[in-house]
């Protein structure tokens, strides 16, 4: 019999998006119902087993009733049965009864496995930073938004920031747009980076690859090179290929929650300027300090205490009620405070978005890319925040979109 | 002292690991100072930088390893020409030569930072060097002006996957449309890889043309090769609608909110929803 070609009537496809949107609040293999009841388990999995996979893992399944069905690293050669341990992440997306991803490989693979689960549809906690380079985390922000998906970085001291009575004042001052293009607020993150302590060891000797390494598939995007130890397993903060050294590893932690108090979690900073000598080709090492300013006047300053002359340009400077008119301060008093933020697992039961959602986490990576960029560059550079380009350097545009290595791409 | 004498000097100025292995004491200034002095010397102390590199393992090479790249960045910083163009002429000549590979991958991954349109056709020469295709093909795409050709010189039929991989990636990053007939001879390729990118590169184009041999592939694969397919779909129709091709959009997502039946795919089917919505799709359904 001839197959009639089915066609989709108004109603039926009003009738269909109704119930998918009903349906988006259940785990994806679940059938049926409003809510997710206590009692539901989720499915879950962790890709990227070393360092911090134990504590992600935790910190995804908190508040809800998650059962590890997978584990995935590039370790695994010796023992992955590719039914519940793997050394490819694909293969662990391709188990339906996986919802959950907790991502906790080196930054160089963070978006595209996050961008994957996405497309896959799982929920994703993945550590920070949320990324390399400035342009996976727009591609991380579009695929969320296209599969509806909850995304948080996992790092929470945003949560604690927006319960404090002084930093939601910040934030309904920022947030309000009264200070218009005059703040004159000044933040400074003085030491904490790590810069040393994370600083890369050039010239090392390549070494043989361990033998239940996949070193192609650790490499993934970034160039395939010689294997060398320092590369692997922590210190691959310390290689450019792979992350941007201590001031990309902490300073997720340090301006995620600054970025919130200052209701920047749209934009990102247009003027960066850095003191730092000139960069090596792999490794990351030292640096003085990173000035970044936003273009209603905030400044913030990243200052390592590790090399150089301490930054002097500007003292720090609260934003508060004194930098409003009379008319200003009332007009505020009168705003709402700001929604609380959701938990991951709230965010996952609700169909909403957590605290630290993809935006967010996109932007306050951002920060830190930009003054990497700057360390790297050894020059100023302006920004634009919405097209997230540099403005008049084709060249240091090179470093916000880095060529992947093929089969990799966002 | 002698040209050569001299340079090394020069480069010897470059900071030196600390007791902790690390570079923890740079002395900016100074080395600032060796930099330019190099430059100063021309092309041939760019290239007898280069000749200071030896494959990594096989000796000291870590300060030069160090100048070039910094030579890289300053070329940049100076926004100066001449001397960029220099800089480009002079690693440009070091390349296809029988240096060590990881050596010439060394030097284009400078070029990917500081090259110009002047060094590309050194660098199209490699795409068919199956150790160097890789690093050529992302400094092609960083520097992209003069790229396009250097991609479209590869007949990529008669590369190997190796060499055919990257370039077909270029091609679908760039959006060049004169290749998507070239790249559909590939969506069957036996390699899943190559495959894979061969519909998402067609898809990034935009290439109206493939919508039905995408939603093909999509249909027919299986796991993540399906999610990647779904998802060359679903960028297809964004890209189609986004070009003001409505219509052929929405066949898109039409389909594959017909098809996408399994709770799994869900997401799928609401995405496709979504970008049906978006299109004005609703209003060509029939009441």
């Amino acid at each position: 019999m001839k197959e009639r070609k089915r066609r989709v009537s108004r109603r039926q496809f009003l009738r269909g998006a109704a119930a998918a949107a009903t349906f988006t609040i259940v785990p994806p293999h679940v059938l049926g119902g409003q809510h997710v009841p206590p009692s539901d388990t989720f499915g879950a999995a962790l890709i990227g087993c070393g360092g911090r996979g134990k504590g992600t893992y935790a910190d995804m399944c908190r508040g809800l009733n998650a059962k590890l069905l997978a584990e995935c690293d590039v370790r695994f050669l010796d023992k992955a049965d590719n039914q519940t341990v793997f050394t490819d992440f694909r293969r662990v997306l391709d188990r339906k009864d996986i919802d959950l991803i907790a991502i906790a490989t080196p930054p160089h693979w963070h978006a595209l496995i996050s961008i994957a689960a996405a497309e896959a549809g799982k929920d994703v906690m993945c550590e920070k930073p949320a990324t390399r380079f400035i342009a996976e985390g727009r591609a991380v922000v579009d695929a969320f938004k296209r599969y509806n998906r909850v995304y948080q970085v996992c790092t929470f001291g945003r949560f604690g920031a927006s319960r404090d009575k002084n930093n939601i004042l910040t934030h309904k001052i920022m947030a309000s747009g009264l200070l218009k293009d005059k703040c004159q607020g000044v933040y400074i993150k003085k030491g904490g980076f790590k810069v040393k302590e994370w600083s890369g060891k050039p010239d090392l000797k390549p070494e043989p690859v361990p033998k239940n390494l996949d070193w192609d598939m650790y490499c993934g995007p970034s160039p395939l090179k010689p294997f060398v130890r320092e590369r692997f397993g922590g210190t691959h903060r310390n290689y450019w290929d792979y992350e941007g050294g201590g001031l990309s590893d902490m300073g997720q932690h340090f301006f995620d929650p600054v970025q919130w108090i200052f209701a920047k979690d749209h934009t990102s900073p247009v003027e960066i300027e850095a003191h730092a000598p000139p960069a090596h080709p792999e490794v990351t090492g030292m640096w003085g300090w990173v000035e970044l300013k936003y273009a209603d006047g905030l400044t913030l300053v990243m200052d390592s205490t590790e090399w150089g002359q301490p930054y002097d340009r500007k003292p720090a400077k609260s934003v508060s009620l004194n930098d409003l008119s009379e008319e200003d301060r009332k007009k505020l008093l009168a705003m709402p405070d700001p929604e609380p933020m959701l938990s991951f697992a709230e965010a996952v039961k609700t169909r909403k978005l957590p605290g630290g959602h993809a935006e967010a986490a996109q932007r306050s990576a951002t920060i830190l890319h930009l003054a990497n960029i700057a360390i790297r560059t050894g020059r100023k550079i302006r920004f634009d925040p919405v097209k997230e380009q540099i403005i008049g350097d084709e060249e240091a545009n090179r470093l916000v979109n880095v060529p992947m290595r093929a089969p990799w791409h966002l | 002292m002698n040209a050569n004498e001299k340079l090394i000097a020069l480069v010897n100025q470059m900071p030196q690991a600390d007791a902790r292995r690390i570079l923890g004491t740079v002395d900016k200034e100074a080395v600032e100072k060796a930099l330019g002095e190099i430059l100063q010397g021309g092309k041939e102390n760019v290239a007898g930088v280069v000749d200071l590199l030896v494959e990594t393992g096989k000796g000291d090479d870590g300060k030069a390893r160090y100048a070039l790249h910094a030579l890289a960045v300053e070329v940049c910083k100076r926004k100066d020409a001449a001397h960029r163009q220099m800089f480009n002429t002079a690693l440009a000549g070091t390349l296809g030569s029988d240096r060590p590979k990881e050596v010439q991958a060394f030097v284009i991954r400078q070029l990917q930072i500081a090259g110009t349109k002047e060094a590309t056709p050194a660098l199209g020469k490699l795409l068919l060097d199956d150790e160097l295709c890789e690093p050529a093909s992302q400094a092609l795409l960083a520097i992209k002006e003069g790229a396009v050709e250097q991609f479209r010189n590869v007949v990529l039929t008669r590369a190997t996957a190796k060499q055919a991989l990257p370039v077909v990636q270029a091609l679908g990053v760039l959006r060049e449309t004169k290749s998507a007939g070239e790249i559909r001879k590939l969506i069957d390729a036996k390699d899943r890889d190559l495959r894979l990118t061969a519909l998402w590169a067609l898809a990034n184009i935009g290439d109206a043309e493939s919508a039905d041999l995408l939603l093909k592939a999509a249909e027919q694969a299986t796991g993540s090769e399906r999610a990647k397919a779904t998802h060359a779909c679903l960028l297809l129709a964004e890209n189609l609608a986004a070009a003001d091709k409505k219509k052929e959009a929405g066949r898109i997502y039409t389909q594959l909110m017909e098809t996408r039946t399994d709770p799994a795919e869900r997401h799928i089917k609401e995405a496709a929803m979504k970008g049906l919505l978006a299109t004005g799709g609703s209003r060509r359904l029939s009441n």
